[in-house]
Protein backbone atom coordinates (compact mmCIF):
# COMPACT_ATOMS: atom_id res chain seq x y z
CA UNK A 1 0.00 0.00 0.00
CA UNK A 2 1.60 3.50 -0.86
CA UNK A 3 1.74 6.37 1.78
CA UNK A 4 -1.48 8.32 0.55
CA UNK A 5 -3.13 5.13 0.28
CA UNK A 6 -2.49 4.36 3.77
CA UNK A 7 -2.55 8.39 5.05
CA UNK A 8 -6.08 8.22 3.59
CA UNK A 9 -7.57 5.42 5.25
CA UNK A 10 -6.18 6.42 8.11
CA UNK A 11 -7.66 9.90 8.39
CA UNK A 12 -11.19 8.09 7.01
CA UNK A 13 -10.96 5.42 9.77
CA UNK A 14 -9.90 7.83 12.57
CA UNK A 15 -13.15 10.12 11.76
CA UNK A 16 -15.40 7.79 11.27
CA UNK A 17 -14.77 5.42 14.17
CA UNK A 18 -14.93 8.66 16.55
CA UNK A 19 -18.53 9.85 14.89
CA UNK A 20 -19.79 6.31 15.77
CA UNK A 21 -18.85 6.52 19.34
CA UNK A 22 -20.15 9.90 20.19
CA UNK A 23 -23.48 8.53 18.50
CA UNK A 24 -23.41 5.78 20.93
CA UNK A 25 -22.63 7.65 23.92
CA UNK A 26 -25.71 9.99 23.26
CA UNK A 27 -27.75 6.99 21.82
CA UNK A 28 -26.87 5.16 25.09
CA UNK A 29 -28.08 8.27 27.45
CA UNK A 30 -30.72 9.36 26.02
CA UNK A 31 -32.03 5.79 26.40
CA UNK A 32 -30.77 5.11 29.61
CA UNK A 33 -31.44 8.12 31.55
CA UNK A 34 -33.92 10.01 28.33
CA UNK A 35 -31.49 13.66 28.32
CA UNK A 36 -28.73 14.01 26.34
CA UNK A 37 -26.81 16.30 29.08
CA UNK A 38 -23.85 14.93 29.97
CA UNK A 39 -21.93 16.99 32.81
CA UNK A 40 -17.59 15.98 33.17
CA UNK A 41 -15.04 17.51 32.33
CA UNK A 42 -11.45 17.19 31.54
CA UNK A 43 -9.55 18.61 33.81
CA UNK A 44 -5.88 18.43 35.00
CA UNK A 45 -5.12 15.67 32.61
CA UNK A 46 -2.75 15.73 29.48
CA UNK A 47 -4.04 13.97 26.71
CA UNK A 48 -1.98 10.71 27.24
CA UNK A 49 -3.37 10.86 30.58
CA UNK A 50 -6.84 11.49 29.58
CA UNK A 51 -6.01 8.37 26.82
CA UNK A 52 -4.96 5.98 29.81
CA UNK A 53 -7.58 7.15 32.36
CA UNK A 54 -10.42 5.76 29.31
CA UNK A 55 -8.76 2.50 28.45
CA UNK A 56 -8.55 1.63 31.93
CA UNK A 57 -12.14 2.30 31.73
CA UNK A 58 -12.53 0.48 29.06
CA UNK A 59 -10.27 -2.23 30.12
CA UNK A 60 -12.16 -2.70 33.15
CA UNK A 61 -15.72 -2.69 31.15
CA UNK A 62 -16.97 0.21 33.08
CA UNK A 63 -18.78 1.30 30.16
CA UNK A 64 -20.99 4.42 30.33
CA UNK A 65 -21.98 6.10 27.83
CA UNK A 66 -19.40 8.66 29.20
CA UNK A 67 -17.07 6.78 28.53
CA UNK A 68 -18.25 6.61 24.85
CA UNK A 69 -17.96 10.04 24.55
CA UNK A 70 -13.96 10.43 26.09
CA UNK A 71 -13.45 7.43 23.44
CA UNK A 72 -14.69 9.27 20.61
CA UNK A 73 -12.61 12.80 20.96
CA UNK A 74 -9.65 10.88 21.90
CA UNK A 75 -9.87 8.84 18.63
CA UNK A 76 -10.44 12.12 16.91
CA UNK A 77 -7.38 13.79 18.59
CA UNK A 78 -5.31 10.72 18.25
CA UNK A 79 -6.27 10.39 14.23
CA UNK A 80 -4.09 13.59 12.81
CA UNK A 81 -1.49 12.06 15.24
CA UNK A 82 -1.55 8.44 13.97
CA UNK A 83 -1.05 9.91 10.26
CA UNK A 84 1.85 12.13 11.18
CA UNK A 85 3.33 8.80 13.12
CA UNK A 86 2.94 6.53 9.63
CA UNK A 87 3.93 8.82 7.35
CA UNK A 88 7.31 9.08 9.62
CA UNK A 89 7.72 5.48 9.48
CA UNK A 90 6.99 5.23 6.02
CA UNK A 91 9.33 7.59 4.98
CA UNK A 92 12.02 6.11 7.45
CA UNK A 93 11.47 2.76 6.31
CA UNK A 94 9.89 2.28 3.17
CA UNK A 95 11.31 5.77 1.18
CA UNK A 96 14.23 5.50 3.03
CA UNK A 97 13.99 9.71 2.46
CA UNK A 98 15.67 10.93 5.55
CA UNK A 99 15.08 14.68 4.71
CA UNK A 100 11.52 13.77 5.18
CA UNK A 101 11.88 11.67 8.05
CA UNK A 102 13.68 14.74 9.88
CA UNK A 103 10.89 17.12 8.83
CA UNK A 104 7.87 14.34 10.10
CA UNK A 105 9.96 13.54 12.98
CA UNK A 106 9.62 17.65 13.90
CA UNK A 107 6.27 17.74 13.40
CA UNK A 108 5.91 13.99 15.33
CA UNK A 109 8.04 15.40 18.39
CA UNK A 110 6.29 19.04 18.52
CA UNK A 111 2.95 17.16 18.55
CA UNK A 112 3.70 15.00 21.17
CA UNK A 113 5.43 17.63 23.13
CA UNK A 114 1.99 19.76 23.06
CA UNK A 115 0.16 16.26 23.67
CA UNK A 116 2.02 16.14 26.82
CA UNK A 117 1.23 19.96 27.92
CA UNK A 118 -1.12 20.40 31.15
CA UNK B 1 -26.36 25.24 26.20
CA UNK B 2 -28.77 22.64 25.26
CA UNK B 3 -27.44 19.37 23.18
CA UNK B 4 -30.11 20.30 20.86
CA UNK B 5 -29.06 24.24 19.86
CA UNK B 6 -25.58 23.30 20.02
CA UNK B 7 -26.53 20.29 17.21
CA UNK B 8 -28.51 22.45 15.07
CA UNK B 9 -25.81 25.57 15.30
CA UNK B 10 -23.25 23.02 14.70
CA UNK B 11 -25.22 21.38 11.84
CA UNK B 12 -25.59 25.25 9.92
CA UNK B 13 -21.80 26.25 10.35
CA UNK B 14 -20.87 22.16 9.42
CA UNK B 15 -23.28 23.35 6.09
CA UNK B 16 -22.31 26.86 5.56
CA UNK B 17 -18.27 25.71 5.54
CA UNK B 18 -18.29 23.11 3.37
CA UNK B 19 -20.29 25.01 0.80
CA UNK B 20 -18.26 28.18 0.99
CA UNK B 21 -15.18 26.14 1.18
CA UNK B 22 -14.01 27.75 4.67
CA UNK B 23 -14.89 25.21 6.80
CA UNK B 24 -16.60 25.47 10.12
CA UNK B 25 -15.24 27.45 12.63
CA UNK B 26 -15.55 30.76 11.04
CA UNK B 27 -19.59 30.38 11.33
CA UNK B 28 -19.89 28.27 14.69
CA UNK B 29 -17.64 30.81 16.75
CA UNK B 30 -19.57 33.83 16.26
CA UNK B 31 -22.91 32.18 16.66
CA UNK B 32 -22.10 30.12 19.44
CA UNK B 33 -21.05 33.48 21.26
CA UNK B 34 -24.46 34.81 20.35
CA UNK B 35 -26.02 32.11 22.07
CA UNK B 36 -24.07 32.93 25.07
CA UNK B 37 -20.88 30.66 25.15
CA UNK B 38 -18.11 32.46 26.32
CA UNK B 39 -15.39 32.98 23.18
CA UNK B 40 -12.90 31.16 24.83
CA UNK B 41 -14.84 28.04 25.39
CA UNK B 42 -16.39 28.58 21.81
CA UNK B 43 -12.98 28.58 20.27
CA UNK B 44 -12.07 25.29 22.24
CA UNK B 45 -14.91 23.70 21.38
CA UNK B 46 -14.55 24.69 17.42
CA UNK B 47 -11.12 23.98 17.26
CA UNK B 48 -11.61 19.96 18.16
CA UNK B 49 -14.34 19.98 15.27
CA UNK B 50 -12.28 21.42 12.97
CA UNK B 51 -9.86 18.36 13.23
CA UNK B 52 -12.94 16.00 12.26
CA UNK B 53 -13.74 18.24 9.15
CA UNK B 54 -10.17 18.61 8.46
CA UNK B 55 -9.81 14.76 8.39
CA UNK B 56 -13.10 13.86 6.77
CA UNK B 57 -12.32 15.51 3.42
CA UNK B 58 -8.23 15.00 3.62
CA UNK B 59 -9.37 11.46 3.63
CA UNK B 60 -10.76 11.37 0.25
CA UNK B 61 -8.51 14.14 -1.34
CA UNK B 62 -5.41 12.12 -0.33
CA UNK B 63 -6.39 8.91 -2.12
CA UNK B 64 -7.32 11.05 -4.57
CA UNK B 65 -3.68 11.82 -5.13
CA UNK B 66 -4.63 15.28 -5.36
CA UNK B 67 -2.90 16.54 -2.22
CA UNK B 68 1.19 17.02 -1.90
CA UNK B 69 1.94 15.09 0.85
CA UNK B 70 5.78 16.74 1.13
CA UNK B 71 4.11 19.98 0.55
CA UNK B 72 2.22 19.48 3.74
CA UNK B 73 4.79 18.08 5.45
CA UNK B 74 7.20 20.41 5.16
CA UNK B 75 4.52 23.38 5.84
CA UNK B 76 3.08 21.49 8.78
CA UNK B 77 6.75 22.34 10.51
CA UNK B 78 5.85 25.68 10.57
CA UNK B 79 2.04 25.65 11.35
CA UNK B 80 1.95 23.24 14.03
CA UNK B 81 4.88 25.67 16.01
CA UNK B 82 2.29 28.77 14.96
CA UNK B 83 -0.83 26.79 16.62
CA UNK B 84 0.53 26.48 20.07
CA UNK B 85 1.88 30.30 19.98
CA UNK B 86 -1.60 31.04 18.92
CA UNK B 87 -3.29 28.98 21.40
CA UNK B 88 -1.10 30.13 24.57
CA UNK B 89 -2.01 33.66 23.54
CA UNK B 90 -5.87 33.24 23.90
CA UNK B 91 -5.36 31.56 26.86
CA UNK B 92 -4.24 34.67 28.26
CA UNK B 93 -5.53 37.52 26.07
CA UNK B 94 -8.62 39.73 26.99
CA UNK B 95 -12.06 38.28 25.29
CA UNK B 96 -12.42 41.81 23.32
CA UNK B 97 -9.48 41.51 21.69
CA UNK B 98 -10.42 38.16 20.53
CA UNK B 99 -13.93 39.43 18.97
CA UNK B 100 -11.99 42.13 17.58
CA UNK B 101 -8.81 39.82 15.99
CA UNK B 102 -12.19 37.59 14.97
CA UNK B 103 -14.25 40.26 13.08
CA UNK B 104 -10.66 41.33 11.49
CA UNK B 105 -9.79 37.70 10.25
CA UNK B 106 -13.93 37.41 9.01
CA UNK B 107 -13.82 40.75 6.67
CA UNK B 108 -10.03 40.11 5.64
CA UNK B 109 -11.52 36.90 4.35
CA UNK B 110 -14.71 38.67 2.79
CA UNK B 111 -12.17 41.18 1.02
CA UNK B 112 -10.41 38.40 -0.38
CA UNK B 113 -13.36 36.54 -1.52
CA UNK B 114 -15.01 39.44 -3.07
CA UNK B 115 -11.84 40.36 -4.79
CA UNK B 116 -11.33 36.75 -5.65
CA UNK B 117 -8.79 36.89 -8.96
CA UNK B 118 -10.48 34.53 -11.54
CA UNK B 119 -6.80 33.90 -13.03
CA UNK B 120 -6.13 30.57 -14.26
CA UNK B 121 -3.23 28.75 -12.84
CA UNK B 122 0.31 28.91 -14.97
CA UNK B 123 3.28 26.80 -13.97
CA UNK B 124 5.77 28.80 -12.62
CA UNK B 125 8.80 29.37 -14.50
CA UNK B 126 11.44 27.52 -12.87
CA UNK B 127 12.10 26.31 -9.60
CA UNK B 128 14.32 27.63 -7.04
CA UNK B 129 16.86 25.50 -5.58
CA UNK B 130 15.46 25.23 -2.26
CA UNK B 131 11.45 24.16 -3.42
CA UNK B 132 13.68 21.55 -5.65
CA UNK B 133 15.46 20.34 -2.61
CA UNK B 134 12.29 19.84 -1.46
CA UNK B 135 11.46 17.91 -3.88
CA UNK B 136 7.93 19.68 -4.04
CA UNK B 137 6.93 19.27 -7.18
CA UNK B 138 4.06 16.43 -8.50
CA UNK B 139 1.06 16.05 -10.80
CA UNK B 140 -2.68 14.81 -10.37
CA UNK B 141 -5.54 13.84 -12.89
CA UNK B 142 -7.56 16.15 -12.91
CA UNK B 143 -11.27 14.85 -14.28
CA UNK B 144 -12.89 17.88 -14.98
CA UNK B 145 -10.78 18.39 -18.06
CA UNK B 146 -9.23 15.22 -18.34
CA UNK B 147 -6.07 16.22 -17.94
CA UNK B 148 -2.87 15.34 -15.89
CA UNK B 149 -1.41 18.40 -14.52
CA UNK B 150 2.43 18.99 -13.79
CA UNK B 151 3.17 21.46 -11.03
CA UNK B 152 6.21 22.49 -9.13
CA UNK B 153 6.04 24.77 -5.81
CA UNK B 154 8.18 27.48 -5.69
CA UNK B 155 9.71 29.78 -3.08
CA UNK B 156 9.37 27.67 -0.29
CA UNK B 157 11.90 29.88 1.55
CA UNK B 158 8.93 32.09 2.05
CA UNK B 159 5.60 30.00 2.46
CA UNK B 160 7.38 28.22 5.40
CA UNK B 161 7.11 31.37 7.49
CA UNK B 162 4.70 32.85 6.11
CA UNK B 163 2.55 29.73 7.00
CA UNK B 164 3.82 30.25 10.35
CA UNK B 165 1.58 33.27 10.79
CA UNK B 166 -1.55 30.76 9.05
CA UNK B 167 -1.29 28.61 12.29
CA UNK B 168 -1.10 30.89 14.78
CA UNK B 169 -4.11 32.40 13.48
CA UNK B 170 -5.92 29.29 13.59
CA UNK B 171 -4.61 28.13 16.64
CA UNK B 172 -5.37 32.13 18.28
CA UNK B 173 -9.37 31.59 17.03
CA UNK B 174 -10.02 27.98 16.87
CA UNK B 175 -10.28 28.12 13.08
CA UNK B 176 -8.85 25.98 10.25
CA UNK B 177 -6.91 29.53 8.61
CA UNK B 178 -8.14 27.97 5.08
CA UNK B 179 -8.56 30.66 3.53
CA UNK B 180 -4.91 31.61 4.64
CA UNK B 181 -3.36 29.04 4.18
CA UNK B 182 -4.97 28.41 0.59
CA UNK B 183 -3.91 31.92 -0.40
CA UNK B 184 -0.24 31.14 0.36
CA UNK B 185 0.34 27.99 -1.19
CA UNK B 186 -1.33 29.81 -4.35
CA UNK B 187 -0.04 32.81 -4.62
CA UNK B 188 3.40 32.28 -2.88
CA UNK B 189 4.35 28.89 -3.44
CA UNK B 190 2.52 28.51 -7.30
CA UNK B 191 0.09 25.65 -6.24
CA UNK B 192 -2.51 24.72 -8.53
CA UNK B 193 -5.95 25.54 -6.70
CA UNK B 194 -6.79 21.90 -5.97
CA UNK B 195 -3.52 21.09 -4.82
CA UNK B 196 -3.43 24.09 -2.62
CA UNK B 197 -6.78 23.22 -1.54
CA UNK B 198 -6.41 19.79 -0.16
CA UNK B 199 -3.18 20.04 1.19
CA UNK B 200 -4.29 22.80 3.25
CA UNK B 201 -7.20 20.80 4.79
CA UNK B 202 -4.10 17.97 5.41
CA UNK B 203 -2.64 20.61 7.27
CA UNK B 204 -5.36 21.92 8.78
CA UNK B 205 -5.63 18.67 11.09
CA UNK B 206 -2.52 18.95 12.45
CA UNK B 207 -2.58 22.60 13.45
CA UNK B 208 -6.33 22.05 14.99
CA UNK B 209 -5.08 19.00 17.28
CA UNK B 210 -1.83 21.43 18.38
CA UNK B 211 -4.23 24.08 19.29
CA UNK B 212 -6.96 21.43 20.70
CA UNK B 213 -3.90 20.25 22.88
CA UNK B 214 -3.40 23.59 24.66
CA UNK B 215 -7.02 24.11 25.29
CA UNK B 216 -7.18 20.33 26.69
CA UNK B 217 -4.40 21.12 29.15
CA UNK B 218 -6.04 24.25 30.05
CA UNK B 219 -9.47 22.20 30.94
CA UNK B 220 -11.62 23.65 28.34
CA UNK B 221 -12.12 20.63 26.44
CA UNK B 222 -15.79 19.98 28.14
CA UNK B 223 -17.50 16.53 26.12
CA UNK B 224 -20.64 17.38 26.81
CA UNK B 225 -20.16 20.10 24.96
CA UNK B 226 -17.63 19.06 22.55
CA UNK B 227 -19.35 16.06 21.20
CA UNK B 228 -22.27 17.60 19.80
CA UNK B 229 -20.57 20.18 17.59
CA UNK B 230 -18.39 17.09 16.13
CA UNK B 231 -21.46 15.57 15.52
CA UNK B 232 -23.15 18.37 13.78
CA UNK B 233 -20.40 19.84 11.86
CA UNK B 234 -19.02 16.70 10.34
CA UNK B 235 -23.20 16.01 9.72
CA UNK B 236 -23.86 19.51 8.38
CA UNK B 237 -20.56 19.37 6.18
CA UNK B 238 -21.32 15.41 4.35
CA UNK B 239 -24.83 17.94 3.35
CA UNK B 240 -23.05 20.75 2.61
CA UNK B 241 -21.08 18.35 -0.14
CA UNK B 242 -23.84 16.83 -1.15
CA UNK B 243 -25.79 20.15 -2.18
CA UNK B 244 -22.42 21.62 -3.59
CA UNK B 245 -22.69 19.86 -6.56
CA UNK B 246 -25.69 21.23 -7.62
CA UNK B 247 -25.34 25.03 -6.68
CA UNK B 248 -23.09 27.46 -8.98
CA UNK B 249 -20.23 28.86 -7.98
CA UNK B 250 -21.72 31.93 -8.01
CA UNK B 251 -24.67 31.33 -5.89
CA UNK B 252 -22.74 30.32 -2.89
CA UNK B 253 -20.11 32.63 -2.99
CA UNK B 254 -22.72 35.33 -2.25
CA UNK B 255 -24.72 33.32 0.26
CA UNK B 256 -21.45 32.96 1.79
CA UNK B 257 -20.49 36.60 1.47
CA UNK B 258 -23.43 37.99 2.78
CA UNK B 259 -22.81 35.51 6.12
CA UNK B 260 -19.36 36.22 6.65
CA UNK B 261 -20.05 40.23 6.06
CA UNK B 262 -22.66 40.42 8.78
CA UNK B 263 -20.73 37.88 11.21
CA UNK B 264 -17.47 40.04 11.01
CA UNK B 265 -19.29 43.13 11.65
CA UNK B 266 -21.31 42.30 14.11
CA UNK B 267 -18.01 40.24 15.72
CA UNK B 268 -16.38 43.47 15.93
CA UNK B 269 -18.43 45.88 17.18
CA UNK B 270 -18.95 43.40 19.90
CA UNK B 271 -15.10 44.01 20.42
CA UNK B 272 -15.35 47.79 20.20
CA UNK B 273 -18.18 48.07 22.29
CA UNK B 274 -17.63 45.36 24.89
CA UNK B 275 -20.71 44.05 24.52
Amino acid sequence: MDMESLVGYILLTGVLLSVALLAVGFVWRWLRVGSLRFEHSIVGMNFFEFLLSTLRQTASQAFRPRLFLNMGIAVLMLTPFVRVLTSFFYFAFVEHNWKYTLFTGFVLSMLTYSLFLR
Amino acid sequence: MSFHTLFLVSIAAGFVGAMSGMGGGVILIPVLTLFGMDIKYAIAVSIVSVIATSSGSASAYVRDRITNLKVGMFLEMFTIVGALAGAAITLVSGRRILFILFGVVLLSSWVALFRQRKATWRQAARQDAFSRWLELEGSYDDRSVNQTIVYRGVRAYLGGPLMFGAGLIAGLLGIGAGALKVMIHDLVMGLPPKVSTTTSNLIIGVTALAGTSVYLAAGMIDPGMTAPVILGVVFGAFMGTRLLVRLTNEAVRHIFLGVLLVLGVEMLLRGLWGV
